[in-house]
């Protein structure tokens, strides 16, 4: 029997309303269905806020197949069909994002078919806009016209299927959500058909700061913000260094300079790079370049500027220290890394790829990305190379989400996570944080390591850290005087070397541990 | 809200199937589900809006 005002025409048996029923059915039955039948009431599954929004979509979706069954394929119904699938396939991959990137086989509650449900909803939507192309494809003008059409058999089951997989997840929505103003949870409790152990909440309602990219918006760098004044420190006034030297470096780089090293003629010389000319060498970077200058920092012995846009994003190098077998890293704000060697034989058609100006002085050895932990979603400002446990370093440096100093270290043999920590006082140092305050608050944009410490200059409060690597505690802090924005260190025999982003080097008397001469063999 | 929602989606539902001659009616509540799962999905995300991954 018709419904009032229904047409019959046989252009409405056409097969793509037969494919317009069976794909409502697929989705509703499929993952709808399952999710509320199987997963929910059988296995107690209960969505989060966020899957039941995409549950939400897939039903929608479905209805406007409905509604193409019933009173054909008019646009406004397709441009809806579109529009959901177009924000499913978002709250898809924002949901993907929270979990896209934790180890293997974690996630967030129940896996289908080795997967976890909400990574299948990106997928159905996906699916979902490639079918309505397709239905498109096949929809005729005379499958536009106007009227209700007469549902057959598999229409009809269809709205059946459609009414009951809907109506179960009314059932669940009340016990799992409850009846408004409660919504979805963020970390829902297990289902349950016993009312003493539904749990309604209006959480998510509360007020809070919206954003884009919530923890993800991460300021970068910026000196020119940082506190400067010595007097202000977290740890209060603390003991000055001796300046024996201040003047304008004088060299003819590419910028401001971001990081310096200084590597001294090696006791064995099978094991570190030969010195050029019999003498040390300092190693300065700018945001792309690297030089190579003599022991006095007076003359660029070779240098190259680096396609930091290449493969590999390296940002703006803030770290660099010379590593062993005569190689150098060059490490980027957002912890990516570049490994060169210098040689006077490189070819510089070869090297186009990586490098923008004096491609014929260095060859790239590799370049990757610092993987951390605790460092996660902080920038870095330093890098250093400790001889002794063949390591790279590396410290952060707070940001407008997280004030944290947190020290990495890589093994220089697979530049891989090895040991990673937040250093706290040692209680033999007379040194004690001002209320409120923490070690997090120091800048840090050089380091470098010495007879087993590591000295770390920060740009704010112009401080020297001095952090005992075995121990994982400061153990002296230190100013210096008229130091301004440092951004890098390096130890030559009893000196600290220190750069500053306006170009001026600094020398100050080192600070000699009680129980360790000063070796000249040091390596950063 | 979600209850609510899929309330609002089984009466379309169920328009559509026995009422067709309230097309208008049961497209409008089809829009307003939309409109309360965009809704709802923003507050659930609006400490961070767009997916939280590195960019």
């Amino acid at each position: 029997m018709m419904a009032p005002g229904a047409t019959d025409s046989s252009v409405k048996r056409e097969p793509v309303f037969t494919l317009v029923a069976l794909a409502v059915l697929v989705l509703t039955v499929i993952p709808v269905g399952t999710a509320v039948f199987w997963l929910g009431f059988v296995r107690g599954d209960s969505p989060c806020v966020m899957c039941w929004e995409q549950r939400m979509g897939m039903i929608l979706i479905s209805l406007v197949g409905l509604f193409v069954l019933r009173f054909g394929p008019k646009p406004k119904y397709v441009g809806m069909a579109v529009l959901i699938a177009c924000w499913g396939m978002f709250m898809g991959l924002r949901h993907v994002g929270m979990h896209a990137a934790r180890d293997v086989g974690q996630g967030f509650s129940l896996e289908i078919m080795g997967a976890h449900t909400y990574t299948w909803a990106f997928f159905i939507y996906w699916v979902c806009a490639f079918a309505m192309g397709l239905l498109l494809l096949m929809t005729r003008p005379a499958h536009l016209a106007s009227g209700v059409r007469t549902l057959r058999r598999l229409e009809r089951f269809a709205f059946v299927a459609f009414m009951v997989v809907v109506a179960g997840n009314v059932v669940q929505a009340f016990a799992s959500t409850g009846p408004p103003p409660f919504m979805g949870q963020s970390d829902p409790i297990r289902f349950s058909f016993n009312p003493a152990h539904w749990h309604w909440s209006a959480e998510e309602w509360k007020p809070s700061k919206w954003a884009l990219r919530g923890r993800w918006a991460v300021d970068k760098p910026d000196l020119a913000q940082v506190p400067t004044d010595p007097a202000k420190s977290p740890l209060g006034a603390l003991p000055a260094l001796t300046v024996t030297a201040r003047r304008p470096l004088g060299l003819a780089l590419d910028g401001a300079p971001t990081d310096l090293a200084y590597l001294a003629l090696p006791a064995d010389p099978a094991a570190a790079q030969p010195a050029v000319d019999g003498t040390g060498q300092f190693l300065l970077t700018t945001a792309a370049g690297v030089y190579l200058t003599d022991a006095s920092l007076s003359k660029i012995r070779r240098h190259t500027i680096v396609d930091v846009g290449y493969s590999v994003d390296l940002g703006r190098f803030a770290g660099a220290a010379f590593l062993d077998n005569g190689e150098l890293i060059a490490v980027g704000e957002n912890k990516s890394y570049v490994v060169l060697k210098p040689n006077d034989k490189a070819n510089a058609d070869s090297n186009f790829q990586y490098f923008l100006e004096s491609r014929d002085q260095f060859d790239e050895v590799s370049r990757s990305r610092f993987g951390t932990v605790r460092a996660r979603l902080l920038y870095i400002m330093s890098a250093a190379y400790d001889r002794a446990s063949n390591s790279v370093y590396t410290l952060t440096v707070p940001n407008n989400v997280a004030k944290r100093l947190v020290v990495s270290r890589f093994d220089r043999r697979d530049l891989t996570l090895s040991e990673e920590f937040v250093p706290t006082l040692a209680k033999d140092a007379g040194l004690a944080l001002a209320k409120d305050r923490s070690l997090g608050e120091f800048v840090v944009t050089g380091a470098v390591v010495a007879d087993g410490q590591l000295f770390a200059v920060s740009a704010a409060y112009s401080a020297v850290l001095v952090l005992d690597l075995a121990t994982h505690r400061i153990t002296a802090a230190y100013t210096i005087p008229g130091l301004v924005r440092p951004t890098g260190i390096a130890v030559k025999n009893d000196s600290f070397y220190i750069v500053g982003d306006d170009g001026t080097l600094t020398v100050v008397r080192r600070p000699m541990p009680a129980t360790a001469a000063p070796r000249d063999s040091t390596l950063r | 809200m979600e209850f609510l929602n899929l309330v609002l989606i089984l009466v379309g539902a169920f328009l559509v199937l026995k009422k067709p001659e309230q097309e208008r009616v049961a497209f409008r509540m089809l829009i307003v589900s939309t409109l309360l799962m965009v809704l709802l999905f923003t507050v659930a995300t609006h400490t961070g809006l767009l997916p939280g991954v590195n960019f």
